[in-house]
This record gives C-alpha cells, structure tokens and sequence, in this order.
C-alpha cells in the first residue's frame, strides 16, 4: 500500500546568462534580492534571507529588527551545481520542526555553455505539508502506528465534527 | 475502500476507522461515495491540487524574481539590445 498516497511535485527551470558559479551564489547566498518580498513568514517583511553553506545549515529570514524565522534546513550542500533544502512551512506559512513533515527542494545549476546556466528546481512531497497527511500514512502504510495517532484524533474529530 | 476493509488491516475498531476517516475527509485529504449500503472511501485529488497549486504558484513568482534579477547583470548581446524584459 505503499504507493497510495502519490509524490506531489513541482517543477521549474530558468536559464540565466551567468555561468553557474554566479547562478549558485545569487540563488543562496542573495536570495533576498530576488524572493517575491510578499512570501515572508516572520511579522514583518524580510531584510535578509540566508541559508548557511553547509549541509545541515539553517535556512532562514531575518527582519529589519532582527528577528528570525526558520524555512528549513540544508540537506546537501554541492556548490556549484546543487544545493538541497528541506521546507518546512505548510501553506500556512508556519513553520513545522518535523522533519517527517517537510518537504524537499532540489536546486541543479547546469552549465549550458560558458556564460549560461540551466537552473532547474524540483519541490517534491509536497503531500507531507496536508492536513491529516500523517495520519493518513500512518493509516496506509503501518498498521502498528495507528495506535499512537488514535486517541489525539479523537480528539481532533470532537472539536472539528461541529459545523 | 471501504470501512470494514481498512479495519481489517488495522488493529482498531471499524468505529474508530469511521472517525479517523471523518477527520481526513474534513481535511480535503480523502472522499467518500455510497455503493448501495456501503460508504467506500478514496484519496481526494482536490485536496492534493490545492497543495500542488499552492507551490506552483510559490515557485513561479520566486523563480520570475530569480530569473530577472540575473538578467539586471547579463552582458547584453548583440541583436539583444531590447531583450531584457522578454517575459
């Protein structure tokens, strides 16, 4: 039963008239200069977005004040033809330590000649960020972990059962 | 699916399938539809859709943002005098 539930993915690519070194340094190490300034979690609106070289660094924005909010974690760390994030905010925008929870981003940086690059990103499992999606795991693929998950639902079904 | 054959592989009472389900269907995750007297239970490709839309529609702005930001530092080329905003 383990394929029920589908991978959710998405794709995207750019090519870019820099060659990969740049492409890989802008996308993480400028990230603010470039990110949609509407998609930020913390209060008040980005000042700086980082993700730290390393794999196991943390990807995070800070704030004018600076406060920081967490995106995510490095999962692999390849400059410069590949970095690795994991996602951990829902469409909520809440960030979620879960690791079982978070989704994965793949960044590839592919030459395309001298003084251009092929960036291509995948956002796969994006189906971990649903509501109930581990508990329909739980229910779909280990029998046993239905026990744990049980009584909090319960719960969870007395509350959200009421119109 | 339907309820007693997921309780058949769980070791709950087909009550407690009930519930779990109801849970999953109010989080768009799962849908139901009667055969006869049976309810039988399916993964909801809208709730999975909303999801996907959601990151695509993520993705798009912020690899936009990506793609112009590099091109303010493309060397122009030849013939590509009015290139820069392509899109």
């Amino acid at each position: 039963m383990a394929n029920i539930v589908d991978e959710v993915v998405v794709r995207k690519s750019v090519r870019v008239g820099v060659p990969a070194a740049r492409a890989f340094s802008v996308f993480v190490e400028q990230m603010e200069t470039w990110w949609p300034p509407a998609h930020h979690i913390g209060a008040e609106p980005f000042q700086a977005i980082f993700v730290e070289p390393r794999t196991g660094g943390r990807w995070y924005e800070r704030d004018a004040r600076g406060a920081e909010c967490q995106w995510g974690h490095v999962l692999a760390w390849d400059p410069p033809s590949r970095v690795t994030l994991s996602w951990h905010l829902g469409p909520d925008w809440k960030f979620d330590p879960d690791l079982a929870k978070a989704s994965e981003i793949q960044i590839r940086f592919i030459p395309d000649g001298p003084s251009a690059t092929l960036v291509e990103l995948e956002h796969s499992a994006l189906e971990r960020h649903g509501e109930g999606y581990q508990q329909l795991r739980a229910m779909l693929d280990s029998p046993d972990a239905w026990h744990g998950t049980l009584s909090a639902f319960a719960s969870k079904v007395d509350v959200e059962a009421q119109p | 699916m339907a309820v007693h054959e997921l309780a058949g592989h769980l070791p709950v009472s087909r009550p407690a399938v009930s519930q779990h389900l109801r849970v999953l269907k109010e989080a768009g995750l799962v849908a139901d539809h009667k055969i006869g007297t049976r309810r039988v239970y399916r993964l909801s490709p809208e709730g999975i859709a909303r999801l996907r839309a959601h990151f695509e529609h993520v993705w798009e702005q912020a690899m936009r943002g990506f793609e112009t930001r590099l091109e303010a530092e493309t060397p122009k080329k030849t013939g590509e005098k009015h290139g820069k905003h392509r899109r």
